[in-house]
């Protein structure tokens, strides 16, 4: 799996009550942002939805004009460093160029976030207080925090928002925007005044604010922007974060410090973080064990378990994330631009056991095209049903032997290549991979290793015939995945696929705001995807965070799923 | 003595200029592009337009011909400026600066211990040959040559965290900083590497011993009834060293550009773990780099090894 910070939120529908909510809201517009007062964080939290019930996207309340963030319950404590073990090298410091926003991410804020009170199943407000929805969900206009400050002392204001999305949007020569991609539906973005920015939609998605949450789509000031000629990759620019840069020792650590006039004078618990860079994940579990770290994102397996067992010492769980380890199929070239092929391998080749064969390096949780953590994904006991993910597998094996038969392949196929990456995925996936095709359809494959850094431009040039690789997204949502990966000629779109119903129902769901209709295509889309596999899905993954017990405020047992994100909300308490 | 270095400093600027020239391609032969990697660093794979590919390329300067790359390259060296990293655009002499005293401290620490366990062994080994001593320390010697100081390294991690709860730690802690945390940082990474160097010292100094004990002029001496001791210690000892200095000199300049296994299996960042980042990276200036000073240490520790036979053995004479 990709050591690479990832940021998976998951996508929350608008369903048609909270649109409606949403909608009423706006006829309250004066009203402020749904978080409680910062005097009583206790009393702020709550009830936590069920995983798979897909839920709102939060009605403003009114609360006070000293409206803080919403934070998990406890008896928060002041002070203390909170010291963290992941990878925290990056190639430059510019977030929406693609910068390491799960380090950057604490100087900044974003439009709105996820909140951790029910463990990130709902969307809060962050720099805006309130929003509305306009009429057939054509624009967005989010009414703006008042009285917050860049670290350098510049006030934030509408002109910080439309400089930053329109950078993002229509970057100037020299700047690449990777979410351009996903904000292509947006027309404009216009400050209505100094305090109120509206986003106006040339059609419709019911997860426009999710894309707002990823911790790449953080507020950048109008000053900083222009003072670097809109390329901050140089460049720490000054947020307006819960935390203030102080030292960047590359390869070794990233050290900060409270900001003590961030917008909730509460906030952050703690003085400082120390995010030290520890890239293997055996040393990240064992540095959080031996009280080096106070927490990880992910740690190895073994670690993991060993923190099991270690339960007055530190906590451990197990997230579902929105990366995960595929088997690429290029579409374009025989035998695999016959249908029949590609699906006799979805059928015939055993999830559970590849999920066995790379156990010790990482947890697969068995999914389909859309991941667990989604409200829209298909339910365990569900999927534990259907042929190609289900672990009896002799009627799969034997209707894939017989589309194999049919296509013309039944005598099996031989000078396959399949490519991989050195290490794990080389060592144990391929030859996983590999075991089974041969022993259930005879198609011999010859495996060639070579360095991950190869991977993204033999699969760009289509210089493969299967490659075992990971994939992941910012969001969970069908919608910019499938237009990116499945749709006919996506950008991302590398082997070639090309459904027409997927690409119908795609423009679909697209814009659809009924959560239930929506619910009903992403199904079928599902099923379109089944019968006509574009790639073989090994599985998403988990991801094992570990923390110290002195660690709390995080929510990182009730999360749905797994998002490197911010932690002003953190503290320490060596008592609790 | 003064003729003798500088005729081997002029002899030693083809090596290095050799060197470099051979990372210098090795880094643009093998697969692997620096570009591919830094634009697919976050949020899966970001497919750039050729005019930003081509902006990218330049920004690092490799949009040059590998002739004018090269020349550039030596003439940031040759002005004490070795450049920034093709990933994080950090100078690379600030980062061998702040992590290269931990490697080399790692490094002596190991090669003090070498000396300190393998050369009485060896000697003690040689001097009664054939006994108990002699055949339980050379089964030692031969298990611990064996065992890969990576594989021990591994296994003191999972002792020590399972046991005690406790690891070295992982971040920088310079001795003049903290010399307690220092010592806890580098004490079990340099055990894990003296302990097979200890090994081959002992092996080396058992087998010279034991060369020197049967000359002429070790006859002599005992014929003499000069004492064993002093027979031992004046003269077996001083020329069964010249081997072992030879060996452990090279050894040492293999160890202070940082031992890469080790290092990562302590997690010590120190410069063996930064080239094993740089490989991963395909930062070519950073890999450069390192190699480069690599070879120049391992010129001045040949140079010095050599310049130390003089002092151990008086016939020798740099003229």
């Amino acid at each position: 799996m990709t050591r690479k910070p990832q940021e998976f939120q998951r996508a929350r529908p608008v369903d048609r009550r909270a649109f409606l909510k949403i909608m009423a809201a706006g006829a309250s517009a004066s009203v402020l942002a749904a978080c409680a007062a910062p005097a009583a964080p206790a009393e702020q939290a709550a009830a936590p939805a069920e995983a798979a019930t897909p839920t709102p996207v939060p009605a403003p309340e009114p609360v006070t004009s000293s409206a803080g963030m919403m934070r998990p319950q406890g008896s928060p404590k002041q002070g203390g460093i909170l010291r963290t073990a992941f990878g925290v090298t990056m190639t430059h410091f510019d977030a929406h160029q693609g910068g390491g926003t799960h380090v950057l991410c604490h100087m900044y804020n974003n439009l709105v976030r996820n909140n951790l009170v029910d463990g990130l199943r709902t969307i809060i407000p962050d720099l805006s207080e309130s929003w509305e929805v306009g009429d057939d969900g054509m624009s967005y206009t989010f009414h703006l925090r008042s009285g917050v400050t860049f670290h350098d002392g510049e006030p934030f204001t509408a002109a910080d928002v439309v400089a930053t999305f329109n950078r993002i949007l229509d970057p100037p020569a020299g700047v690449v925007s990777p979410m351009k991609a996903n904000f292509s539906f947006v027309d404009s973005i216009e400050a209505m005044d100094d305090m109120t920015v509206r986003f106006n939609l040339s059609s419709p998605r019911p997860f426009f604010l999710n894309l707002l949450t990823p911790t790449n789509a953080l507020i950048y000031s109008q000053k900083s922007l222009e003072e670097h000629n809109f390329d901050l990759r140089e460049v720490i620019a000054p947020g307006t974060g819960a935390f203030r840069f102080v030292e960047h020792l590359p390869a070794e650590k990233w050290v900060m410090e409270r900001n003590p006039d961030y917008w909730d004078p509460e906030l952050p618990y703690v003085d400082g973080l120390e995010m030290l860079h520890v890239p293997a994940w055996s040393d990240r579990g064992t540095a959080v064990l031996t009280d080096q770290a106070d927490m990880s994102w992910n740690v190895a397996k073994e670690t993991w378990d060993e923190g099991q067992n270690r339960s007055d010492i530190v906590q451990v769980n197990k997230l579902a994330n929105f990366g995960a380890y595929w088997v690429f199929i290029n579409n374009r070239a025989e035998p695999f631009d016959d249908v029949r092929v590609r699906l006799a391998i979805h059928l015939a080749v055993s999830k559970q056991n590849l999920a066995a064969a790379f156990g010790t390096q990482e947890l697969i949780n068995i999914t389909r095209w859309v991941p667990q953590g989604d409200p829209y994904a298909t339910a365990p006991n569900v999927l534990a049903t259907l042929p190609g993910y289900r672990a009896e597998k002799e009627e799969d094996i034997a209707a894939a032997q017989q589309l194999m038969t049919d296509a013309g392949y039944g005598d099996g196929l031989t000078d396959i290549e399949l490519l991989a990456a050195a290490g794990p995925q080389g060592e144990l996936l391929a030859p996983a991979f590999q075991d089974m095709l041969k022993r259930t359809l005879n198609i011999e494959t010859e495996i060639r290793i070579v360095e991950r850094a190869l991977l993204g431009s033999e699969q760009q040039s289509g210089n493969y015939q299967l490659m075992v690789h990971t994939r992941g997204h910012g969001v969970s949502d069908i919608s910019p995945r499938g237009n990116l990966w499945w749709r006919t000629d996506g950008s991302q779109n590398f082997g070639g696929y090309s459904n027409a119903d997927f690409d119908a129902l795609l423009d679909e769901i697209d814009v659809e705001l009924d959560f239930d209709t929506r619910q009903g295509q992403v199904a079928e889309a599902q099923d379109l995807l089944d019968a006509n596999p574009p790639e073989y899905l090994v599985g998403y993954t988990f991801h094992l965070p570990m923390w110290n017990n002195r660690v709390h405020g995080l929510a990182l047992d009730e999360r749905a799923f797994a998002e490197w994100g911010r932690m002003e909300t953190v503290w320490i308490d060596e008592e609790a | 003595m003064s003729k003798y270095i500088l005729n081997r400093l002029l002899i030693a600027i083809p090596t290095i200029i050799g060197v470099t020239i051979l990372i210098f391609l090795a880094m643009r032969v093998i697969p692997g592009d620096p570009l591919q990697l830094i634009i697919s660093e976050s949020d899966g794979v970001y497919v750039l337009s050729t005019e930003e590919l081509q902006a990218l390329r330049a920004s690092l300067g490799l949009d040059k011909s590998y002739p004018i790359q090269y020349l550039d390259w030596m003439r940031q060296v040759l002005n004490g400026d070795m450049g920034s990293s093709f990933w994080n655009k950090e100078p690379i002499s600030g980062m061998i600066l702040r992590r290269g005293p931990i490697s080399a401290q790692i490094a002596i620490m190991a090669v003090v211990l070498s000396w300190l366990v393998g050369v009485p062994i060896g000697m003690l080994s040689a001097m009664w040959r054939n006994s108990l001593l002699d055949h339980l320390s050379r089964v030692g010697i031969t298990v611990f040559i064996a065992m890969p100081s990576y594989w021990i390294g591994l296994l003191t991690i999972l002792f020590t965290v399972l046991v005690f709860t406790w690891r070295p730690p992982i971040t920088i802690i310079q001795v003049w900083e903290d010399p307690i945390g220092n010592l806890s940082m580098t004490l079990l990474p340099s055990l894990a590497l003296g302990l097979g160097l200890s090994a081959a010292t002992a092996r080396m100094a058992r087998s010279a011993a034991l060369e020197v004990l049967f000359e002429d002029y070790i006859r002599t001496a005992r014929a003499k009834g000069l004492r064993e001791t002093l027979v031992v210690w004046r003269h077996v000892f001083k020329n069964a060293m010249l081997p072992v200095v030879t060996t452990t000199g090279l050894a040492l300049g293999g160890l202070l550009g940082g031992a890469v296994s080790v290092e990562k299996a302590f997690a010590v960042p120190g410069l063996g773990n930064l080239l094993v980042q740089g490989m991963t990276e395909r930062d070519w200036m950073m890999i450069q780099n390192l190699v480069l000073l690599y070879g120049l240490i391992y010129v001045i520790i040949n140079l010095v090894v050599d310049l130390s036979y003089a002092f151990l053995d008086p016939r020798i004479r740099y003229e």
